[in-house]
């Protein structure tokens, strides 16, 4: 290859050279090359190798579809595989490497994989299936299983990184009047006439530089400068670079891709690698340009062949001739320009036109030159291995070729039309349709507030493309109501600008001679791939997308699904629009997880939810576990305990002294107006009408359905104020469930709920010596005797130190308890208070393990017991169910099948053998048919220090009536463990609840 | 009576922080947490709302009507109408309110108030939150209900920058989460 660096021209600063590494070579190029063109400048051609057949690939273009030159950038964690070399910008330091290729890309030992490429063909993997022929030995699974560990571990391209993703990355939001995508020149034009209106504009470049199409062209820095410098000199308009636009949404949502420090080596501290912005905009304008197409031919993979803007931007944005002898493979008139620049750059140009003949002004451009032009050819056969020497021509029109000689070139250019860019219109539902006169797709031009102008409508010459976007912004002005400076309504373009029309030309081959064309360049599908789908019986495109894999590659179809539609519609004997198109879907190009996830990682991974004594219950050696959203001390181990010892020593302490407990994680709703009894009463299925001031009550609430929803305390404070409590787990829905009640079915009440679970901190005071603790810890200890503070009490007062407390007298644990609730900022004045007094009664701290044990032992039911399938009655609460009244789930509970008497219920499980344990989860099963889903299950287990052995709540067909004195089978499937149970009361131990009202 | 302890409490170094250089002196952004927080919620029936608005609007000794997602009085003491419902009054004492025409909720320890000011204070918001905070969409005094990181909180511009009322269980996680990202702009906690 003999690609060289020109001594001036190209956006690139000579005076800056940057040294880099590829696959361990040191080698040098300059500020503003991209990776790709530092390393043609360095004359690297084999780049990579291809996904199946480990072909060697070079670079095939300059911008986001290339398909040929991917890598792997930086080391260690950092590394991140499959990177397009031609958009990413070269730094100091940058190391890259080949990758799908051993030793390397250059010498690649897998590509014998080529000679066996009959058995690569598509649809090879699901054949596996087939067996081997020709007796299908080992059809089905038998063979497969064997085949698909070796293609597993032979597919993929680059090797991902396992280690965490050391960078950050943040998520952005932003809003506008007009969001433009696209900074050349349409996407620029754009940006001017809308920011003279006035409007608030943003202009999306994915580039690292404005100017887009200009930067390939030669004597455009003028034109460009001066449509920057309008841009820079308005403030309506933000520009945002290295930002691909990956997706469209409804309402004008955009999603963006900020690559922040991808272009450094050493990013400022703080700065995220990479920004993900969501942006709503009133109105939208694409001017994504069009990218241009391949031919399909043999060996059209090789390294030395790319598209021709490619050879042209290469030339005239990085100051590189690509090659010396080089062909152009045309069928339209804008690969003449492109011949123009190589050959006045010094290079030997041929233009291969597969037209009969071109406009005047074409052959004087190439005359001019002195490059040839030969007509009604094109390319049939690259030849050369590593890289192109030669090409095989064909002569003729409408798929009948002749070979009619070679040309020796050392690169090729292929430009054989133009696919505008219609990826993100797709996105919003839109079907781009077919121009058979500028054999493209296009897009309607405005579709709901989304404009598609420039090339991107189909539009040739650089003056449309600003034509075509001065009166987008006019129109996107009206809608948004800023009222026109002109009257005129000026039509729409019709896609178009070529002088000849172009030549539809999608494949080139001669039926005597076989050939290896490529029409998706990453997933390895070639031409006779499409065929060989179509002859195997797939019609619809989907479908061959998906048999073949083509286009679903990362460059998402870009260089080769409409060479595959065209081959697609030829074997079908369709036109191209009869036969459709394929669906683009977000995103538009790769975008790394990481950015999606923003800062939600680690420990935010999801909010984490800390009560007012977090920091106290660390200090005072809690361990923590997870409760939904919060953070709860789990227990608090005391010198060497084992979480069991200290959970059975915290329970202990509690039955037979005094144990503390944070509770602030219940959900608690302030209950506030006039009807705020009626509210009650009509959602609790037990009666609230009659609740005295200063008194708690126990209470379930139904679903519409009949099914329990939650269960909790509420407490009277005034005639119309309540305090309710709710299960922690279920707080914001009881609320919002309440809050939809009174807004939608009973607006007509005087209530207003508002959730408190965040003012008030609480404590569970709980063990005969409860009484004793609080009586030391309140300012008027008389308040807490037995008379004057009763079972079900509520009291309002102070705590020592003139702490405002909430108390009430009521029990999970079944002993004597209390819960204390003070305002949160006071919460470690509380549990100092609580805390000094129950360390003198050899009270101690408990968590959420021994909380379990407690109310375990006590058959009280939590969110393990109430998962959504279980009735009141199941739960053995039936007799909460007033029959006197109405209640939301009333009369849905009372449907046949929630009624049966079978029904799993709740009841208590003992081991057989006192010393065996079960786990939760366990399916309850009669022990002569141990199998499916049994009799009942097992929803949560302890040990029991005050029985000394294992238990466990859970639910079994037809409850305590129908096993009471029997035994069954608590079947671990899981960890094929089976262990015999009796079936008890829930109420395992004090069932007549003398200890809490002592 | 004994200190109030906020949800940061011990969490917060005060200083200069993340990006630095010569030629920005000034930090971006300054954080802080705005402490002992004073937050009554004043809720009406559909009824009484002209009656309730006078109540709070003249708790600040003021006679405006606050409409809905906007506020009157200043960041010291002010009034913001949350819900077309619900007013919040915040630094003042709420007046009686009684039962028969709404309702008086003493919120003063269930929200932090963190404060961010400084020029980069709207980029540095939208960086967490989805609201529209352009000049023209959100004026000084305007209130808004959102979220940062699936968490709701209460935006309210005012004269001292933006004011953020996040439920205190969550105060901490979301201040890490807006510290980590004011890094880059250079951030003063004060």
């Amino acid at each position: 290859m003999t690609a060289k660096r020109l001594e001036n021209g190209g956006h690139i600063d000579r005076s800056k050279a940057l040294q880099f590494t590829w696959d361990g070579r040191a080698l040098s190029g300059y500020q503003g090359d991209s990776l790709a063109s530092a390393l043609l400048a360095n004359n690297q051609s084999i780049i990579a190798r291809s996904f199946k057949y480990h072909r060697p690939r070079g670079i095939m273009s300059s911008g986001v579809e290339e398909s040929g030159a991917l890598v792997t950038i930086g080391t260690g964690a950092y590394r991140d595989p499959n990177v397009r070399a031609t958009t990413q910008s070269l730094y100091d330091g940058l190391v890259a490497t080949g990758q799908n290729a051993w030793p390397s890309v250059r010498h690649d030992f897998a590509a014998i994989n080529n000679v066996f490429g009959r058995f690569l063909a598509a649809g090879f993997y699901y054949k596996t299936f087939m067996g081997l022929p020709p007796f299908e030995l080992g059809k089905g699974t038998g063979i497969w299983m064997q085949y698909e560990k070796i293609i597993r571990k032979s597919a993929g391209m680059g090797r991902v990184e396992r280690k965490a993703d050391p960078d950050s990355y943040e998520h952005a939001h932003s809003f506008c009047d007009l969001l433009i995508v696209g900074a050349g020149p349409a996407g620029l034009s754009a940006a001017i006439a809308a920011g003279e209106l006035g409007l608030d504009v943003m202009l999306v470049e994915q580039d690292e530089l404005l100017g887009g199409d200009l930067l390939g062209q030669p004597n455009s820095d003028t034109l460009r400068n001066e449509l920057i410098a309008q841009i820079e000199s308005n403030e309506n308009i933000r520009i945002m670079l290295r930002t691909t636009a990956f997706g469209l949404y409804d309402y004008g949502t955009a999603g963006l891709v900020e690559r922040v420090t991808d272009h450094v080596l050493t990013p400022e501290p703080h700065l995220p690698r990479q920004r993900f912005w969501t942006v709503r905009a009133k109105q939208t304008i694409l001017a994504t340009g069009a990218l241009e197409r391949h031919i399909a031919f043999d060996n059209n993979d090789r390294p030395g062949i790319m598209t021709a803007t490619a050879g042209r931007n290469y030339l005239n944005r990085y100051g590189i001739l690509a090659g010396q002898e080089i062909a152009i493979a045309t069928n339209n008139d804008s690969a003449y320009a492109t011949a123009a620049d190589l050959s006045k750059a010094g290079a030997n140009v041929t233009i291969v036109d597969a037209r009969r003949e071109v406009a005047n002004s074409l052959q004087e451009i190439a005359s001019a030159q002195g490059i040839e032009i030969r007509y009604k050819s094109a390319p049939f056969s690259a030849i050369g291995r590593g890289h192109i020497k030669a090409l095989e021509l064909a002569q003729g029109s409408h798929g009948h070729w002749q070979a009619s000689g070679s040309l020796s070139c050392d690169l090729l250019l292929v430009s054989a039309g133009w696919s505008p860019v219609v990826n993100l219109i797709s996105h919003r539902g839109v079907r781009p349709s077919w121009n058979q006169e500028n054999a493209c797709f296009v897009a309607n031009q405005d579709f709901l507030g989304i404009q598609t102008v420039g090339s991107a409508s189909g539009l040739w010459q650089t003056n449309d493309c600003q034509e075509s976007a001065s009166i987008a912004v006019e129109q996107a002005a009206k809608a948004i109501g800023h009222t026109p400076n002109k009257n005129n309504t000026s039509t729409v373009l019709q896609p178009g600008g070529w002088e000849s029309p172009i030549e539809p030309l999608y494949e080139v081959k001669i039926a005597t001679k076989k050939s290896k064309s490529f029409v998706d360049f990453q997933h390895d599908v070639t031409s006779e791939d499409v065929r060989l789908a179509h002859r195997e019986g797939y019609q619809s495109v989907e479908h061959l997308k998906r048999y073949t894999t083509l286009g679903m590659a990362n460059d998402g179809g870009k260089m080769g699904n409409i060479i595959g539609l065209a081959l697609m519609s030829e074997a079908l004997g369709k036109d191209i629009p009869a036969v459709g198109t394929t669906v683009f879907r977000p995103p538009y190009t790769p975008v790394a997880i990481g950015a999606l996830t923003g800062r939600s990682v680690d420990e935010h991974f999801r909010p984490l939810r800390r009560t007012p004594m977090h920091d106290w219950n660390l200090a005072h050696g809690a361990t923590m576990t997870m409760a939904g959203l919060w953070h709860r001390p789990w227990y608090f181990a005391r010198d060497d305990e084992t979480i069991s010892e200290a959970y059975v020593r915290e329970a202990d302490t509690t039955r037979k002294s005094v144990g503390l407990c944070d509770v602030t994680s219940l959900g608690k709703i302030a209950v506030q107006g006039p009807d705020a009894t009626e509210l009650l009463n009509r959602i609790y299925t037990n009666p609230f009408a009659k609740l005295p001031i200063g008194k708690a009550r126990y209470g379930i609430m139904l679903r519409d359905d009949g099914v329990v929803m939650d269960d909790g305390t509420t407490w009277r404070l005034s005639e119309t104020e309540y305090f309710m409590t709710t299960t922690t787990v279920h707080a914001a829905k009881v609320l919002a469930f309440m809050e939809e009640l009174l807004h939608t079915r009973w607006s007509d009440l005087r209530v207003h709920v508002t959730s408190v679970s965040e003012q008030w901190a609480g404590c569970a005071v709980a063990g005969p010596k409860s009484r004793d603790v609080l009586r030391a810890c309140v300012q008027n200890p008389a308040m807490m005797s037995n008379e004057a503070f009763p079972f079900m009490g509520v009291r309002e007062g102070l705590l020592k130190g003139n702490i405002p407390c909430r108390i009430a007298r009521i029990s999970f644990s079944g002993e004597m308890a209390y819960e204390v609730y003070v305002a949160s900022d006071y919460a470690p004045a509380m549990m100092d208070l609580l805390h000094d007094q129950a360390i003198s009664f050899d009270g101690c701290l408990y968590g959420l393990e021994a909380l379990g044990t407690l109310r375990i032992e006590k058959g009280h039911v939590t969110g393990a017991e109430l998962d959504g399938r279980v009735t009141i009655d199941d739960a053995g609460l039936g007799k909460m169910a007033s029959p006197k009244k109405s209640f939301i789930g009333s009369a849905l509970r009372q449907r046949p099948e929630l009624m049966r008497t079978d029904r799993p219920q709740l009841v208590g499980f003992f081991p057989v053998n006192k010393n065996e344990i079960f786990n939760s989860g366990s399916v309850i099963c009669d022990r002569n048919q141990i199998s499916g889903m049994g009799e009942g299950w097992i929803s949560s287990v302890t040990h029991s220090p005050e029985l000394g052995h294992w238990i466990g709540l859970g639910f079994i067909s037809g409850g305590l009536e129908a096993w009471q004195g029997k035994t069954a089978v608590a079947a671990d499937p899981v960890r094929n463990k089976q262990i015999e149970v009796e079936i008890v009361s829930p109420h395992m131990i004090d069932p007549s609840g003398e200890r809490m009202h002592g | 009576m004994a200190d109030r302890i906020s949800a940061l409490d011990g969490h917060i170094t005060k200083g200069r922080f993340g990006r630095a250089s010569a030629d920005q002196e000034n930090a971006g952004v300054t954080i802080s947490l705005v402490a002992d927080l004073k937050l009554h919620q004043i809720a009406a029936w559909p009824d009484n709302i002209k009656q309730v608005g006078d109540l709070v609007s003249s708790s600040l000794k003021l006679n405006d009507l606050i409409k809905p997602c906007s506020s009157i009085g200043s960041a010291d003491m002010g009034a913001l109408r949350i819900e077309p419902l619900k007013w919040w009054i915040v630094g003042a004492d709420a007046p009686e309110i009684d039962a028969e025409i709404g309702a008086n909720l003493d919120l003063s320890h269930s929200r932090t108030r963190l404060r961010i000011a400084g020029p980069e204070a709207t980029t540095l918001l939208n960086r967490l939150l989805p609201l529209d905070l352009r000049e023209a969409s959100f004026k000084n005094g305007a209130v808004a209900s959102s979220a940062i990181h699936h968490v709701g909180i209460t935006l309210w511009r005012n004269e001292a920058g933006y004011d953020i009322f996040v439920p205190r269980g969550f105060a901490l996680s979301i201040w890490e989460l807006i510290y980590e990202s004011s890094l880059q702009f250079g951030v003063e906690v004060v």
